[in-house]
C-alpha cells in the first residue's frame, strides 16, 4: 500500500469536493474562467476585509495610459493573516502584481491566486514572513 | 526593510539567551513529573469551556476506502500528510480544475491530522464512514434537486448558505473550507456557541426547561443543555427540514459532547442520529485548539458580492446564448 497513494486520496478527500454538503457552495466555475488568466499589474485603491471573500480593489494602468479598475477576490480574512498578509499589506497606494482568472463574462473581476508584493515576495511563496512554523510539531 | 530584518535578528537571540540563563539557574529536576494544572472552572464553579477553538484539520470525515478497517495512520504517513499540507498552506496555488466548487488556494484546512492520529473524524461505526442510507434516505436523497448545470436563474437556485441564510448543524461544527472556528461563551444558565460560519451563534439553556413542543422547528433545530460530570452535552432537536444534512430532514437529532481535555485542548463528540435517514447514528470526534486571534465579522449578507456576480454572469451566458451582445460590461464597483 503506497502511502504517497493514501496521501492523496486523504487530501482529496480532505478538500471535500466529494462530500454532498458541498455541492451547494460558492461555485468558482459559477463565476470564473480558468481559461481566462490574468495578470493585472496596478496600484490599490481600497481593500474590503470582508468574509469569507475579501476583496481588493485595482487601477490597473493600460499601455494606452488609460486606468482600468478591477476589483480582486481573496480568501477569508484569517486566511490571509495565515498566509502573511497584515491590514497594512495592502493600503491604498501600494503598488502589486496579481495573477487571477477573471469572471466568465468579461467583467473586471478576477479570482486572485497569487500576488507579487512590493518588496518582491511572493504571497504564496512560504518561509520567513509567513508566521509558518519551521517545525510543525512545536505548533501541535 | 533591513530595520526589521535586525529588530526580528535581535528578538531571537535574546530569546535563546534568556532562555539559556534560566535553564542555568533553573534547579534540578524533580524526581516526580509535575501535576498538571487543574482544569480551569468558571467563577460559579462550571468547567471552563470558554474562548476562540480551532477545529481545523487534514483528517477527512470519513476513512478512505484505501484503508479498510486500519484506525490509525502510521508515523510515516502522519509526516508525509502533514508536510504535503504544510506545503500547500505556504506554497504556490495549484492549477483550477474544472468543476472545482471553490478556488483551492483559498482554503484552510490547516496542516495538522487531528490528535490521536485516527484515519478518519468518525469513529463509529469502527469502519469510520457514515452508515448507509435507508430506503427512506435514499428516496428522498433521490428526489433532492440537482444543481449541476443550474441555470442560476435567481438566488433560488442557490444553496442556503449562498444565500447567506445558514451554514446548517451539524455542518457548522464540522470542518469546511474555511472559518473552522467556533467561539463559546458560557453563563450559569447558558451556553452560547458562535460559528464562525456564517455568524450562527447558538444559545443553548442548561435550566432543564422542556424541549420545544413539536410543531415549533427551526432552521438549525433548538438546542438544550445540561452537564455530565465535566462534559458539556448539547441536544439539538425540532428541525424544521429547510436545511437538508446529507438527505436528513425534520428526524435529525444531534448530540454534542464537549471536554476540556487540557489547557489548550477542547474535544467534541457528536452524534448523529435520524432513523429515518441513517441506518444507525453515527459519532465523529473533533479535536479542537485555540484560534490564533479572533473570530471575525461574517456580514454574509452586506458582503454576499459572489451571488451579485455569479446571477451577472449568468444573465450574461442567456443573452449571449440568444445571440445577443451581453449588456455593456460593467466597470468594477
Amino acid at each position: 500500500m503506497g502511502t504517497a497513494r493514501i496521501a492523496v486520496a486523504t487530501l482529496l478527500v480532505v478538500v471535500g469536493l466529494a462530500a454532498p454538503g458541498l455541492r451547494a457552495h460558492h461555485s468558482f466555475a459559477a463565476e470564473f474562467d480558468a481559461n481566462k488568466p490574468v495578470t493585472l499589474k496596478g496600484t490599490v485603491t481600497k481593500m474590503e476585509w470582508i468574509n469569507p471573500h475579501t476583496w481588493i480593489h485595482l487601477d490597473v494602468k493600460n499601455p494606452d495610459g488609460t486606468v482600468t479598475k478591477w476589483m480582486i477576490e481573496g480568501g477569508t480574512p484569517n486566511t490571509l493573516v495565515r498566509r502573511g498578509f497584515t491590514k497594512s499589506s495592502l493600503l491604498p497606494g501600494t503598488e502589486i502584481t496579481i495573477e487571477g482568472f477573471q469572471a466568465k463574462n468579461g467583467a473586471n473581476r478576477a479570482n486572485g491566486a497569487d500576488m507579487v508584493l512590493p518588496d518582491g515576495r511572493r504571497l504564496f511563496m512560504g518561509s520567513s514572513g509567513t508566521g509558518a512554523p519551521k517545525d510543525p510539531e512545536a505548533a501541535r | 526593510m533591513r530595520h526589521r530584518a535586525l529588530c526580528a535578528v535581535t528578538v531571537a537571540v535574546s530569546t535563546v539567551w534568556g532562555a539559556a540563563t534560566v535553564a542555568g539557574q533553573a534547579p534540578a529536576a524533580p524526581a516526580a513529573a509535575p501535576k498538571p494544572a487543574p482544569a480551569p472552572r468558571t467563577p460559579w464553579g462550571h468547567p471552563d469551556l470558554q474562548g476562540t477553538w480551532d477545529y481545523r484539520t487534514i483528517t477527512p470525515l470519513e476513512r478512505p476506502r484505501e484503508f479498510g478497517t486500519r484506525e490509525f495512520y502510521t508515523d510515516e504517513e502522519v509526516k508525509t500528510l502533514e508536510s504535503r499540507a504544510g506545503r500547500r498552506m505556504d506554497g504556490p496555488p495549484e492549477e483550477i480544475r474544472p468543476g472545482l466548487t471553490h478556488a483551492q488556494y483559498w482554503t484552510d484546512p490547516g496542516r495538522f491530522v487531528a490528535d490521536g492520529r485516527r484515519t478518519s473524524l468518525v469513529v463509529d461505526p469502527p469502519d469510520g464512514r457514515i452508515p448507509g442510507l435507508t430506503a427512506e434516505g435514499k428516496a428522498r436523497v433521490a428526489r433532492q434537486p440537482n444543481r449541476a448545470g443550474t441555470v442560476n436563474a435567481s438566488w433560488l437556485d442557490r444553496g442556503n448558505q449562498e444565500r447567506c441564510i445558514t451554514y446548517g448543524l451539524p455542518s457548522a461544527s464540522l470542518p469546511t473550507l474555511y472559518n473552522n472556528n467556533i467561539q463559546i461563551v458560557q453563563s450559569p444558565d447558558s451556553v452560547v456557541i458562535v460559528h464562525e460560519m456564517i455568524h450562527e451563534a447558538r444559545v443553548v439553556p442548561l435550566d432543564n426547561r422542556p424541549r420545544l413542543a413539536d410543531g415549533v422547528r427551526g432552521w438549525i433545530g433548538s438546542s438544550r443543555g445540561w452537564w455530565d460530570g465535566d462534559t458539556l452535552v448539547v441536544e439539538t432537536t425540532n428541525f424544521s427540514g429547510q436545511n437538508n444534512y446529507r438527505g436528513s430532514t425534520t428526524g435529525l437529532h444531534l448530540t454534542e459532547r464537549y471536554t476540556r481535555v487540557g489547557q489548550d485542548r477542547i474535544e467534541m463528540r457528536l452524534t448523529v442520529k435520524d432513523p429515518t435517514t441513517w441506518e444507525k447514528p453515527w459519532t465523529v470526534l473533533l479535536p479542537m485548539r485555540p484560534t490564533e486571534g479572533e473570530l471575525i465579522e461574517y456580514a454574509c449578507h452586506e458582503g454576499n458580492l459572489s451571488m451579485v456576480n455569479l446571477l451577472e454572469v449568468a444573465r450574461d451566458a442567456e443573452k449571449a446564448a440568444e445571440g445577443g451582445a451581453p449588456a455593456a460590461v460593467p466597470a468594477a464597483r
